[in-house]
């Protein structure tokens, strides 16, 4: 407690996740006002890009619908996407954050009707699918897009494209002088939910993600199997489109190893289940195998494990592969010592999985959130407010937990409870 | 110095893991093993291996000192450091079995002794301690012919081209070896090693 009083009573949420989203609703629900601040052009996170998300396998519309409704429906917040925080002066109950917005070059009363997307050529890597596909340079995010709003690429703004694209809009949306903006908000407190990114499968070099076509990573898998994905929800090789009959899965690519993620991502062995689950859907002959050092399902999740490891087509085999290696028709050769019967195998499949884990993006931020843990991960302690995975590895619903907490939190802060 | 063995009487007995923990290079580490088997998948040699790191590990967890030390698991690493760069847990794998090595030769143990790595270091160290350099033609002889007198000769025939060779391009001498200047200081040096080593053994 201080004797200082709070000098604004709004609460700024960092990162528009489900963790964000969360944490704002709930602030707002409880009468309080909000600033949300995403860095993309639309809410919804790592959660929009997933192909289902357990524990009930549910598409990730169910989640995030009826917060864009909550949001929509509440007169407390206000969103600014494409925008992050570049400073933060002051303190607990009366910081001064400065945000810097990107150009988006259309408006808001933009109807997402894709006249624009029609005349536009250039093509752009689409980050929603990790660049797996591209995008034409007027694009919708993805189909659940929130707000529901076209982008256009800063690559086409002083093109004839671009004046292309002004013109096809029919109620002049298409602002190509947008500028973008950088200005200065007053706010009591500050949540940080900037959630995570992939580790880098680059940096695991025995794993030759980079070079072998077949080697995928965990998240281009949820997008493979997406409806709304590269392949329109078809799991096929990338290097020649044909169904994967014998498939491996890698747990810990890159966690609980101290070259790379000093920590357990707690989420990778219950996704490589849902991946288990999604290739044998799609394929009744698929072989599944699955490496690991140990298996955690977390929380209530065993029976979701049980399930799987009931099919006699999912094999779990106790090693953490020692390398992956080019094999006859672009097959990669998964490489190590099986623990369990001390035999060192080398075998041949259609597509590889390396199962990466989540790594904090506020990492290399500029650390504007004050505390952090070892690992880079917000740690909440005095005035620094963590949610979702930005404070550490955690699953859909601890991150809903967490971000419920943290509004609590915040709520505290800016009513003079606590500061 | 003597690596302790197990109590018999005990079922689970950790002495000989402490004692590995405590006197080997690297050992403090080993307790952080999480018998993942990186090491063993990567070693290009471990089918050689009468046991892989992994399961060595794992053995010296478990007490089985006569096991571990008459294995030929560390005579045969080639030291290519596959395990120490993978290890998840920063295990230095290849310091631990050159380690335990040097414990199974002073204490006798024979795959350890006899080993192909045992002759040669004992030939290298003979040259470098008496000469305080490394003399290619003498420490190879001495090599060679530490399997007895009739291996020696065939491993010295079969080589004989190559040395022919290394002699041509400047790389082996013949006539007196080359020496070091002030053998006195060295051994002098070697001496005090000795004393201190003697030490510490007891
Ligand atoms: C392969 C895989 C599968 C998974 N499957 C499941 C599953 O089935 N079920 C489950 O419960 N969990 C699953 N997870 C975990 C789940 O993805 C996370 O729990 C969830 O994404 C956490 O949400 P979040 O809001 O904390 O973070 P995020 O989803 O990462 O959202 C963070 C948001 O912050 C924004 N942001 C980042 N930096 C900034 C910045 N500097 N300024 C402003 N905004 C910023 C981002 O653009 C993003 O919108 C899976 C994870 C992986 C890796």
């Amino acid at each position: 407690m201080t004797d200082k009083q709070p000098q604004s009573r709004t609460i700024m949420v960092v990162g528009g996740g489900i963790a964000g989203i969360t944490a704002a609703v709930e602030a707002a629900e409880a009468g309080y006002d909000v600033v949300m601040v995403e860095k993309s052009p639309t809410l919804g996170g790592r959660v929009a890009q997933m192909n289902r998300y357990f524990p009930k396998l549910c598409h990730p519309t169910c989640g995030l619908e009826i917060n864009y409704q909550r949001i929509k429906t509440s007169k407390r917040i206000n969103l600014f996407t494409l925008s992050t925080v570049a400073a933060v002066k002051g303190s607990a109950g009366a910081y001064t954050v400065t945000v810097k917005t990107e150009p988006r070059f259309v408006k808001p009363n933009c109807t997402a009707c894709g006249d624009c997307a029609q005349v536009a050529e250039t093509a752009i890597a689409d980050p929603f699918n990790y660049g797996m596909k591209t995008v034409k340079a007027a694009w919708l995010p993805h189909t659940m897009a929130f707000p529901m709003r076209y982008v256009v690429a800063p690559e086409v703004v002083r093109t004839p494209e671009g004046e292309r694209i002004k013109a096809a809009c029919k109620i002049g949306a298409v602002d190509l002088d947008d500028q973008g903006a950088s200005f200065d908000l007053e706010v009591g407190a500050i949540v940080w939910a900037t959630g995570w990114k992939p580790y880098p499968a680059a940096n695991l070099t025995a794993y030759r993600w980079a070079e072998l076509p077949n080697v995928i990573t965990n998240v281009e898998m949820e997008r493979l199997a997406s409806p709304d994905g590269p392949t329109g929800g078809r799991i096929v090789r990338p290097s020649d489109g044909a169904v994967p009959k014998r498939v491996a899965l890698i747990q810990c690519a890159g966690s609980r190893d101290l070259n790379h993620l000093g920590y357990c991502s707690r989420i990778c062995c219950l996704a490589s289940m849902k991946h288990a689950a999604y290739v044998r859907e799609q394929v009744a002959e698929a072989e599944v195998d699955v490496y690991y050092i140990d298996l955690r399902a977390h929380d209530k999740l065993e029976s979701f494990m049980r399930r799987l490891k009931a099919d006699p087509q999912v094999r779990f085999v106790k090693s953490k592969p020692a390398r992956i290696e080019a094999g006859a028709e672009d097959n990669p050769v998964v490489c190590g010592e099986n623990t369990l019967t001390r035999d060192v195998y080398a075998q041949p499949y259609d597509l590889v999985v390396l199962a990466t884990g989540m790594q904090a993006s506020v990492e290399g931020d500029g650390r504007l959130a004050g505390s952090y843990d070892d690992y880079g991960f917000v740690f909440t302690e005095g005035e620094t407010i963590g949610a979702g995975v930005a404070s550490g590895p955690l699953d859909v619903s601890m991150s809903v937990q967490s971000a419920t907490a943290a509004a609590c939190k915040a709520i505290q802060v800016v009513s003079g409870v606590r500061g | 110095m003597n690596a302790l063995s197990p109590t018999p009487t005990k079922k689970y007995d950790l002495s000989f893991a402490r004692w590995v923990y405590r006197n080997v290079d690297g050992g403090d580490r080993l307790a952080l093993c999480m018998q993942c088997g990186t090491c063993s998948g990567s070693c290009p040699i471990g089918a050689q291996m009468d046991f892989g790191p992994r399961k060595l590990f794992m053995m010296i967890r478990a007490g089985m000192k006569e096991e571990v030390l008459s294995s030929n698991s560390m005579a045969a690493c080639v030291s290519c450091y596959n395990c120490v760069v993978r290890c998840p847990r920063k295990v230095p794998v290849k310091y631990i079995l050159q380690s335990l090595f040097t414990v199974a030769v002073r204490e006798g143990y024979a795959q350890s002794v006899d080993s192909d790595n045992a002759r040669f270091a004992r030939a290298f160290w003979w040259s470098a301690a008496k000469f305080g350099r490394t003399d290619e033609r003498l420490v190879t002889a001495r090599f060679y012919f530490s399997y007895g007198l009739s291996a020696g000769f065939k491993k010295s025939m079969a080589n004989l081209a190559i040395a022919k060779g290394m002699v041509k391009a400047k790389r082996m001498h013949l006539g007196l070896p080359h020496t070091c200047k002030n053998a006195g200081e060295l051994r002098k040096i070697l001496a005090k090693a000795a004393e201190i080593e003697a030490r510490h053994a007891t």
